[in-house]
């Protein structure tokens, strides 16, 4: 086998401290996107009602204005 | 349907087994390199990589780093994009997931 190659001490710094910054870093868009988001689903929700209660009373309304000799 | 899940379940085992010996010998390689090229930098390995840097921009500024070959700087950009790599691996753990931020 090839034996395993004597990595430069300015890789190996740059490598773990890339993985760290990269840990602190997901970890911390994560925070920041999480309230957003839940924000965002609670307005949908809330949207979602009203707007379903829109299309019901639209299709109340256009199965009583149908003129149609099949009723 | 119940004599199939017994089946199943009486497989997993063997299945278990094959994948351990398979993976062993793999491992094994994995962990001899491993052990040499990816452990991280002792605090004197720490102080020789700041010597290394103030190395580089010694060369930038003197103008060895124009003397580079082509082959050479292929070389190095491919290390630091594998450095560059590990910086998004970090952020898949720190955001707990792969693809996306599961918010």
């Amino acid at each position: 086998m090839v034996p395993p190659v004597v990595v430069s001490p300015l890789i190996k710094t740059t490598r773990w401290s890339a993985l760290l910054l990269g840990m602190i870093y997901g970890r911390q868009r994560f925070n920041y996107l999480k309230p957003i988001a839940e924000e965002e689903r609670r307005i949908e929700e809330a949207e979602k009602a009203a707007r379903e209660e829109q299309e019901r009373i639209y299709k109340q309304l256009s199965e009583a204005n149908a003129d149609t000799i099949l009723k | 349907m119940a004599q199939a899940v017994q089946r199943l379940v009486g497989k997993v085992p063997t299945l278990v087994n094959a994948a351990v010996t398979y993976s062993r010998p793999r491992l094994s390689t994995f962990w001899y390199y491993a052990r040499v090229e990816l452990v991280p930098p002792t605090p004197a390995e720490i102080r020789k990589a700041i010597e290394g840097a103030t190395n580089l921009v010694k060369g930038y500024q003197s103008g060895r780093l124009a003397q580079t070959t082509v082959k050479d700087a292929l070389r190095n950009g491919l290390v630091a994009t594998e450095v560059l790599m590990w910086f998004y691996i970090g952020e898949c753990i720190g955001k707990g997931g792969i693809v996306g931020y599961n918010v």
